[in-house]
């Protein structure tokens, strides 16, 4: 193939085929309800800390099941832990468990 | 075999249920624990999703039961069922004896003074889809005055653990529509806000509507859950919730701010069913003998079901559903002899 | 009496005397050990602590610990008697042995095995009224701690009769030390009832030894019994560092290093270690602890805290993650040991390097307006029952007091859960920001609605000047003060204890005096100090939401068990918990006394 010395930049279309499931899998075994969000934002909507950053947990889970890790771990990383999403979702998932899960399987120290 | 069949519960199924009893010759007795028949259809003022009127409908169902022996403001305290029959004994004291029992009991609507968050019975100007409906009834409500924007909470007391009610009450969505169009139509300045987690458009004509409410009223529908609900110095209710759709928190202030309460069990189902001998679900309402076959008839042999009190229904849902319990209780009787 | 053996030494001391020689030596080297572990401000504490009067302080404790097991008593007096006869019996026959040495065979002092054979190497010449008198003393003695004895087999049977439900197994370290120990004793009063007729006895040893001579004559029987005797003692001796039993010395240590004012500062060595150690797996902690109202959660008590933690075994951060905290096993255990700081220190140690980025909170600037008196900080939890605020105003503004709401837009949390989940690196920097937040705002007096707030301002953030308090304590002085007034309704109240309000700060009084002037309060069948936790606690990282359910509807049978016609919270998520499965209105306490106001 020639070499033109320049390339299209890559696509922004998520591919599902080509990410590396490795660490949701270990994230799954951690917490395994977090299979159970469907995505409602009552997560986000009550957060602490969304007044004063970008800190969105709904958009966080979703992200890691497209495979953009380092977008995720930039949005959940100044949680405060402060309990209120996981008072108020209606799955009953134990959300402050969860973020700390993703930090631990995601974000290297 | 005895012609006489109890219906317990007075409601549109219950109503439904006691007319085709008597066209096919039974007697029914119709046992209402309040102190009027109609259920909650009696609240209702217009129905989706095509505006037909509620209390039209109402005394369509009422009519022809004009000479069924009706008890108000009475409960079952027990029943003993032998060989086929059942002795039933009403709080009233009268004991009568039926050769088979409809269970039309319905539901109950969500408490919305449960989820604190929303601040109804805290806020003045937070009400519930009921206060609504009521408000076109009767055009007045002292918590609506002249509003210029408002918001509609959907699955209030619906698909939330948090409340142990797992289930989907299946209509609120449609009568959050239905309802913010007729407020925009009392007040065409306002603005109204829908917040819902999904739309459960299913039934015929529910899609128009919502192209309808989108179109001509411009509803304004915000995917995103309302996390908390505090007041401002003048009153109004801010409102926080998150737009799932663009990803970002959301704050508006409003004037008023309605809840769809969803449908629950009856507190009474528990001891209903110790009394029968049936069983209830995971999720308070009955359990049928076949949810896909035979879903109008109990486990128990000679109780059959009509309406919500197996599990949220629409309003024809249920009047087909009394139609097919009375068939179906009819086949079992006339098996018996 | 005289000495019978001229040497004063046979053999069969030497199972005894060895497991005492061990014993003493694994006490000198696990002491050093402990104290090494110990940093110097620790050590310094230490040589305070043995001014007269402090020394004073731990020999009592030590005697109402060690010997007559008071806690013990609190919990069941059957239960009580069992130990402290043990305890107190056996301290009598070594202490009156000893002496018994001292006084008739003064040459064999200090000779380690002499007052527990005495009776082996001595012969009764001529009874005198002082012999009597010992003999008596040691034979009482022998009986009460077989009477002990007695109990504690039969408390392997029927564990329920002495007021526990459930215990700990034994596991191989603990069955060779307590059946040698159940050995010891009987052996002992069989051995000098062999001999009694020789070295003299009283009404125990004498009576068994005319019963043993219709039977047994020849007097080759009684060297196999005191060796039987020599190697059961040696056997618990050897057995004691592997065993539970280890709290018997080691409990000694800790209540010295305790009143010395040391506190555990990591979770295996040091202080902890003999906490550790002092654990005697009675397993009092497990029928208190919220979380074993499932039998599948019995193992997440602390009684299998301490031994995963003795063991260093790693599977410990999952039980230190599960706990509530909310120290109800603290309050029960008769050693006193602070299991729930050791879990703290556990998550500390686990995760201390912070993954969390708290630098967004620089650009935070104090945005209301200047608060000459009351700051309010609702705090994350309220937000999500604004009935309490809304409450409370209505109860600021009927005492005419000028108040500003500080996180009305949105808290900063107040950095306690972040704490308790071992990040303490983190939570400084949100107690940093509020610190700068509240002092910025002027006020005297921080007026707070939840106790796990209320907990960490008033101990952690040290704000100087400004008066800490929590809302319930708040509106009572008010009532006191004259500056509301109440009427009084029919209903009746039961109150609960929040966990962080009650054992958590010591607040128990207040909030029931509060409601007294608003309506009768009732009793629960478990509260104040014995208050079961609602199950929202915050402390717990990794309880799933039905086992939470579980703990919640366990706690509210104990509230509802008198029939109150309310149940009032002074914390919104107790609040937020108990609601939905309470059959009874679930009411915040300042909503019933806004409810209660007359306007003046």
């Amino acid at each position: 193939m020639v070499d033109f010395g320049y390339s299209l930049s890559p696509s922004s279309r998520i591919n599902l085929d080509n990410f590396d499931q490795g660490r949701l899998t270990i994230l799954s075994k951690i917490e395994p309800d977090l299979i159970k969000c469907i995505a409602c934002g009552s997560c986000a909507a009550s957060c602490s800390a969304a007044n004063f950053t970008k800190i969105n947990l709904r958009k966080v889970i979703l992200l890691l099941h497209r495979g953009l890790d380092n977008e995720a771990v930039s949005l959940i990383e100044g949680c405060m832990l402060c309990g209120k999403c996981t008072l108020v979702c209606p799955r009953g998932i134990n959300t402050r468990n969860l973020i700390r899960s993703i930090l631990k399987t995601y974000k290297e120290v | 075999m005895s012609k006489d069949v109890l219906v317990i519960g007075g409601g549109p199924a219950g109503l439904e249920a006691a007319n085709q009893l008597k066209i096919l010759g039974y007697k029914a007795y119709i046992v209402e624990k309040s102190e009027k028949l109609g259920g909650h259809l009696a609240k209702w003022d217009r129905l989706f999703p095509e505006s037909i009127s509620a209390s039209e409908t109402l005394d369509k169902l009422l009519k022809p039961i004009n000479d069924i022996s009706v008890f108000l403001n009475s409960e079952i305290v027990s029943v003993n069922g032998t060989d086929g029959s059942f002795s039933v004994l009403l709080s009233n004291n009268i004991t009568l004896s039926v050769s088979s029992i409809i269970v039309a009991t319905g539901f109950s609507l969500f408490h919305a003074e449960k989820k604190e968050e929303y601040g109804y019975g805290i806020y003045d100007r937070v009400i519930t889809s009921v206060d609504l409906e009521n408000y076109f009834k009767k055009h007045s409500d002292n918590r609506i005055i002249n509003p210029k924007k408002i918001g509609f909470v959907h699955c209030v007391g619906s698909r939330d653990e948090k409340v142990c009610n797992r289930q989907c009450s299946k209509v609120c969505c449609v009568t959050a529509i239905k309802q913010a169009c007729e407020v925009k139509e009392i007040f065409p300045q306002s603005e109204v806000y829908c917040f819902y987690m999904d739309l459960r458009m299913y039934g015929r004509y529910y899609e128009d509507l919502y192209l309808e409410a989108q179109s001509k009223y411009g509803i304004r529908f915000i995917r995103g859950r309302v996390s908390e609900v505090s007041e401002d110095e003048n009153g109004k209710l801010v409102v926080k919730a998150e737009d799932t759709l663009s990803s970002k928190p959301l704050k508006v202030t409003l004037d008023l701010l309605v809840l769809m309460v969803g449908m629950v069990k009856n507190d009474d189902n528990e001891s209903i069913s110790n009394l029968l001998n049936i069983r209830v679900g995971e999720d308070g309402f009955f359990k049928t003998a076949n949810p896909i076959l035979r879903s109008t008839e109990g486990d128990s042999q000679g109780i059959f079901f009509a309406g919500a009190s197996t599990g949220p229904k629409t309003l024809p849902e249920t009047i087909n559903e009394a139609k097919a319990t009375v068939l179906s209780m009819h086949n079992y009787l006339s098996k018996q002899v | 009496m005289k000495e019978r053996l001229i040497f004063g030494y046979d053999p069969f001391v030497l199972p005894f005397t060895l497991g005492m020689v061990f014993i003493i030596l694994y006490l000198l080297v696990g002491t050093v050990r402990i104290i090494l572990a110990l940093d110097d401000s620790e050590r310094k504490l230490i040589l305070k602590s043995f001014f007269p009067l402090k020394l004073f302080k731990s020999i009592k404790d030590i005697i109402l610990d060690c010997l007559i097991h008071v806690k013990i008593f609190k919990k069941n007096p059957l239960l009580g008697y069992m130990h402290s006869s043990i305890a107190f019996g056996w301290f009598m026959l070594i202490f009156i042995g000893h002496i018994e040495v001292m006084i008739y065979t003064p040459q064999r002092t200090g000779v380690l095995y002499y007052p527990v054979f005495f009776r082996y190497f001595v012969m009764e010449t001529h009874e005198t009224l002082r012999g009597s008198f010992f003999f008596f003393l040691m034979d009482l003695s022998l009986l009460l701690v077989l009477t002990g004895i007695g109990l504690a087999i039969f408390k392997r049977f029927r564990s329920k009769a002495l007021g526990m439900r459930r215990t700990t197994k034994l596991r191989l370290g603990d069955k060779i030390a307590l059946y040698s120990l159940w050995a010891i004793f009987p052996l002992r009063l069989l051995a000098e009832s062999f001999t009694a007729n020789i070295s003299g006895g009283s009404f125990l040893t004498i009576s068994i030894n005319h019963l043993l001579n219709a039977f047994v004559t020849n007097p080759d029987y009684i060297l196999p019994v005191w060796w039987a005797y020599s190697i059961a003692l040696g056997l618990f001796l050897f057995a004691l560092p592997f065993s539970r039993y280890m709290h018997i010395p080691t409990e000694i240590l800790l209540i010295l290093l305790r009143n010395a004012g040391i506190k555990s500062s990591m979770s295996r060595n040091g202080y902890a270690e003999s906490e550790i150690y002092s654990c005697s797996r009675c397993g009092i902690c497990i029928d208190d602890c919220p979380m074993t109202v499932q039998k599948r959660n019995i193992k997440f008590s602390s009684v299998y805290f301490i031994r995963l933690l003795r063991r260093r075994f790693d599977e410990s951060i999952n039980t230190a993650d599960k706990c509530l905290m909310c120290n109800k096993c603290v309050e029960v255990c008769p050693v006193g040991i602070d299991s729930t700081r050791l879990k703290l220190l556990k998550r500390q140690e686990e995760y201390g390097k912070s993954r969390t980025n708290y630098d967004y909170l620089s650009t935070i600037e104090y945005s209301k307006k200047r608060a000459d008196n009351v700051l309010y900080y609702a705090g994350c939890m309220t937000h999500l029952s604004p009935a309490i605020y809304k409450s409370l105003f209505k109860i600021l503004e009927s005492a005419k007091i000028d108040y500003t709401f500080l996180d009305s837009d949105g808290s900063i949390c107040c950095g306690r859960p972040l704490m308790l989940s071992g990040n303490l690196e983190g939570a400084k920097n949100l107690i940093k920001k509020n610190r700068e937040l509240i002092k910025a705002s002027g006020c005297d007096t921080l007026l707070l609605s939840c106790p796990i707030c209320y907990k960490i301002f008033n101990e952690e953030y040290k704000l100087k000047g400004i008066k800490v308090v929590h809302h319930s304590v708040y509106i009572n002085d008010l009532v006191k003060s004259g500056k509301i007034s109440l009427k009084k309704s029919s209903d009746s109240y039961v109150f609960h204890d929040p966990c962080e309000l009650g054992r958590g700060s010591n607040i128990y009084d207040e909030p029931r005096e509060l409601l007294s002037n608003s309506g009768v309060v009732k009793e629960a069948s478990k509260e104040r100090r014995e208050s079961i936790c609602c199950g929202g606690s915050l402390g717990s990282l990794t309880l799933s939401y039905n086992d939470r359910e579980q703990i919640t509807k366990a706690s509210l049978k104990a509230l509802l068990e008198n029939d109150p016609d309310k149940v009032v919270t002074a914390c919104p998520l107790c609040l937020k918990s108990f609601s939905p499965y309470n059959s009874k209105p679930t009411i915040d306490i300042a909503q019933i006394i806004s409810e209660q106001l007359i306007n003046s």
